[in-house]
């Protein structure tokens, strides 16, 4: 159906915006190249900064010559670290406060400062007239490196022998902790009737927005001024504020449209921080934009786990207990969150099912890459990768159905709100028709029956349940009704896809009562917004949402108090339905809201009435959102070629009210996409000298249209109690449930031929050779 | 990085292979973007001397050149060698200015080692290569080991694996056109004047 008529349809049948399925305002600039992006901006006098970077892993730096790139025409300036030490700023990029770390070591420095931890960590800076110039400055500066050996692989750099990244921390592991009850799970393992094993990999990803990073950063009276491709402005703001030393008053960061952002782009990187850095050393406007192979190399990779994990479990597939034991790379410096990312992954371990004892421990650990932090899913599509792969090999070696298994275990719909055993309390959830209906959808049982397809192909059906936690953190929502009635939201969230501008002015047009044209939303400007956490976790609708609808209840409140004047009688008599005030009883005696508003910034109102009609709301939801939901998929596997093909892909997911149903499947389509991704195709590699070997989209493989699967959607509704609206967060599910729902749909498959285990990505190469040494064990 | 591979070169013996294989001047010659290959000491090696004493007429091979010559320049167990090597990968042509020592060579097996350097790239090499006699020829099996670092290592193997087989076919191409008209029947006074290479 035609949303725009759809959505007419409802308004004029009074029915509310919320939960229809609207066009995104958003979209008409982005498809039509109307969209600004960082690039895109241009000013006079502009100069392009570039770096020099090291080839190597891990190395000292022994000497620096800067003096041909210098005495090139059209180069600026040449920086080392040198120069920022020189400097007002601290030049290194502060990891987040709280964050639990058992060594003291240095940030990230801006430059490097005589030591190199990854592959192109920036060594050198040039600024230039021209990026060309810049280009070719950077290739005549001359660095000198003392090769240092080193250790790309987390559990390798926690072991004995591996080289030392940090000399305050020799054995390379920053952050190490447990999670749940030992004794209850070693007790759990003791009695159970089953143990099942695994070794996995949850295999390193690079992320690929479409627009890769970038600032453009100058003086502006007084002030620094940066724009840049950011999720969280106001973070990035603080961020500016620490590395350069200066006060957050003196800053300014607005974000333009951000072509994608996965996490990658709310964390600070050097070449925002130096842009910054530059402008206000030579107080002219520095433009950094990284490469793809840039963005590539210093960019936050994500996931990189590897972790030993087990079940226990009785013959009637009761579970009863679940270990996990995670080495979980950090890079070459502690970006961001990282160290929390990998200590905390083990709170979703339950997943969705009852299970009494459970106990993780996990280490952060520094090696020769590329920094880890928040890539989507950040955590969460390790922990179900965990849980869901172990399931399965339960389900097998016991010749349970998987979905069976599951359903005996799947916590009960009364037995929420529910404390699991790592900690967690899941708000509210209805685990059972989420199952139900992708088992519908792709046809379990019958394709249960069918192992091999006429052409030869062997075929599997894969499942995975799942549950997020969704929207932690405050924000900021303001509503500002101007005095024609016409309203600005302005949110501390930033849109990077996922249509704010949609979601909220239809939130904010049904809480006003107002049309929802009238209704325009600002974000990305830490001047026009109040504050704000920003948009990563899959929080914006929960905690941003409900933030613009509180003010914007706040506000009719405002305006009842103005229409109440207006009819010289009580607030409490005063009703407001289909936007109109009146007395209750008396619906002749009424005002329009566009009338109050006018009113409201009139000369007119009586003492004792505030006038203007605004509301700021910062809110913080009361405890975290658990969506969930169930991916079925079925696959069918040529075992001669390793050849993978997706025949059915079902995603069923509960994420409590959907403001916009169609932004909803977006959302999963989206995330899907990158799930299967990671699942058969992505996977960064480092060589041994700590060399990035898939520098670029030539080696990196993301799935293009034709090989992300059809997808079959379908939802339920169980609102979460956290926050006003009854949302839960969306934006991240698939790449949760992807990954091991078509593992264990390709291991279903090749579980005849006696494959029980491939670690991700399931390339053609690595399922044929798992097939081929499943064959040689068997003969 | 790991390479390896066999070159059959017809109509020539593991002789004839073995002496043209140790000689620097075709070598230089066979390898494609080599601007020169040159004896050094041991110490610091200055390329931009070295390019300038490159400069002049290079020397004629066999079967033209004077046999006691190219005893004279042939390769050396511990002997050092400079050389400029440019190697188009993708849209970049670096010249590397690579140091190579031969650490073992006794017919009919050579090994050598060495790094180049070029800006923002740079590689470590380990090589080897077995000379194999065959029904009508010979076969040189070979293999290296290279550590890649800088920008040519991240374009990825999948450019460097087709430069890599390109740069390794064209070189022993050329070795077997150079060597052709080499001849060393038992007759002739090239075995005797160049056996001591074997």
């Amino acid at each position: 159906m035609d949303s725009d008529i759809e959505s007419a349809e409802a308004l004029a049948e009074g029915e509310h915006l919320v939960g229809s399925e609207m066009e995104r305002r958003e979209d008409p600039n982005l498809v039509t190249g109307r969209a600004r992006y960082t690039d895109d901006i241009s000013v006079p006098g502009m100069t392009h900064l570039m770096f020099a970077r090291s080839p190597y892993g891990h190395a000292d730096v022994t000497s620096i010559d800067t003096s041909a790139a210098e005495s090139m025409d059209g180069v600026v300036a040449v920086f080392t670290w040198e120069d920022v030490e020189a400097s007002d700023s601290p030049g290194r990029i502060r990891v987040e406060d709280m964050i639990p770390m058992s060594a003291e070591v240095p940030d990230h420095p801006v430059l490097a400062d005589g030591h190199v931890h990854y592959h192109g960590q920036p060594v050198v800076a040039v600024v230039a007239e021209s990026r060309y110039v810049a280009a070719d400055a950077v290739d005549a500066v001359n660095v000198e490196y003392e090769r240092l050996d080193a250790v790309v692989n987390p559990r390798e750099a926690a072991g004995e022998g591996a080289p030392t990244i940090f000399e305050s921390c020799p054995d390379n592991i920053i952050s190490s902790g447990e999670l749940g009850d030992e004794d209850a799970t070693d007790e759990a393992f003791e009695t159970a009737d089953n143990v099942v094993e695994l070794d996995l990999v949850n295999n390193r990803l690079i992320p690929n927005a479409m627009e890769t990073r970038g600032a453009i950063a100058r003086m502006d009276d007084g002030r620094l001024f940066v724009e840049m491709t950011s999720q969280a402005p106001h973070r990035h703001r603080s961020n500016f504020a620490k590395t350069l030393g200066m006060r957050e008053t003196d800053i300014r960061v607005n974000s333009p449209d951000v072509g994608g952002g996965f996490g990658e782009k709310s964390h600070h990187f050097p070449g925002d921080a130096m842009a910054a850095w530059a402008a206000v050393q030579l107080d002219s406007p520095v433009k950094w934009v990284a490469t793809r192979s840039e963005n590539y190399l210093e960019g936050t990779h994500g996931r990189d786990h590897v972790t030993t994990a087990a079940l226990a479990f009785d013959d009637d597939g009761t579970m009863r207990g679940l270990r996990a034991d995670t080495y979980a790379a950090v890079g070459g410096y502690v970006l961001d969150i990282a160290p929390a990312l990998a200590l905390m992954y083990g709170r979703l371990l339950a997943g969705e099912y009852d299970l009494p004892a459970i106990f993780c421990r996990s280490r952060a650990v520094f090696t020769n890459t590329a920094p880890i932090s928040s890539y989507r899913g950040a955590g969460r599509p390790e922990a179900i990768y965990v849980i869901e792969r172990l399931v399965k090999r339960a389900a097998d070696s016991i010749d349970m159905s998987p979905a069976e298994f599951r359903r005996r275990n799947l916590i009960d719909p009364d037995d929420f709100p529910h404390e699991t055993a790592v900690g967690a309390t899941y708000d509210s959830g209805d685990y059972e028709p989420t199952m139900d209906r992708a088992l519908e959808l792709v046809d379990y049982e019958a394709v249960r029956e069918r192992t091999e397809r006429e052409d030869g192909r062997l075929v599997g059906v894969g499942l995975a349940c799942f549950v997020e936690s969704t929207g932690g953190g405050f924000e900021s929502g303001v509503v500002r009704v101007h005095p024609d009635g016409g309203a600005t939201v302005f949110a501390g969230t930033h849109s990077h896809g996922q249509g704010h501008e949609t979601t909220y002015a239809q939130i904010v047009a049904d809480e006003l009562g107002v049309d929802y044209d009238d209704v325009e939303v600002v974000e990305g400007d830490t001047d026009r917004i109040p504050t704000g956490t920003g948009t990563f976790g899959s929080r914006s609708t929960i905690t941003g949402g409900s933030s613009v609808a509180q003010s914007a209840r706040d506000v009719v409140e405002q305006a009842r108090q103005v229409a109440a004047s207006q009819f010289e009688a009580a607030p409490e008599d005063v009703a407001y339905e289909d936007g109109t005030f009146h007395v209750e009883g008396a619906p002749e005696r009424s005002a329009s809201f566009e009338g109050v508003a006018k009113a409201a910034y009139g000369m007119m109102l009586p003492p004792g009435v505030e006038p203007g009609l605004e509301a700021t709301t910062f809110f913080e939801p009361d405890g975290t959102a658990y969506s969930f939901g169930t991916h079925a998929v079925v696959v069918a596997v040529d075992p001669d070629s390793g050849d993978i093909e997706i025949e059915r892909y079902a995603a069923v997911d509960d994420c409590g009210v959907q403001i916009n149903p169609k932004i909803v499947e977006g959302q999963i389509h989206g995330a899907v996409a990158q799930g299967v991704g990671q699942a058969l195709y992505e996977g960064a590699e480092y060589d041994d000298n700590g060399t990035l070997v898939t520098g670029s989209l030539q080696d990196y493989a993301v799935p293009t249209a034709e090989q992300v699967p059809e997808m079959m959607t379908d939802s339920t509704v169980t609102p979460s109690p956290t926050n006003p609206l009854g949302v839960k967060g969306v934006g991240e599910s698939g790449t949760l449930a992807a990954p091991p729902a078509v593992v264990n749909a390709v291991i279903d498959a090749l579980r005849p031929l006696g494959v029980d285990h491939v670690d991700m990505p399931l390339t053609g190469e690595t399922v044929w050779r798992a097939v081929q040494d499943a064959q040689a064990t068997d003969d | 990085m790991n390479f390896d591979g066999t070159f059959e070169i017809e109509d020539v013996t593991t002789e004839e292979a073995w002496i043209g294989l140790s000689d620097p001047v075709l070598i230089e010659e066979a390898l494609p973007g080599c601007e020169f290959l040159i004896a050094v000491d041991e110490g610091d090696v200055d390329f931009d001397e070295l390019r300038e004493r490159a400069g002049g007429e290079t020397p004629s091979t066999l079967p033209d050149a004077d046999p006691e010559d190219v005893a004279e320049r042939a390769f050396e167990e511990g002997g050092r060698y400079a050389a400029l090597v440019e190697i188009g990968v993708g849209s970049v042509k670096p010249s590397f200015e690579t140091v190579i020592t031969i650490d073992h060579r006794e017919f009919p097996d050579m090994s050598a080692s060495g790094e180049g350097n070029a800006s923002n790239s740079s590689f470590k090499l380990d090589a080897g290569m077995h000379l194999a006699e065959t029904d009508d020829g010979v076969a040189v099996e070979w293999e290296a080991h290279t550590d890649v670092f800088g920008r040519i290592a991240q374009m990825g193997q999948r450019l460097i694996n087709p430069v890599a087989n390109r740069v390794v076919n064209q070189f022993f191409g050329n070795v077997e056109s150079q060597l052709r008209g080499v001849e060393m029947d038992d007759s002739g006074s090239l075995r005797d004047r160049l056996g001591n290479l074997l």
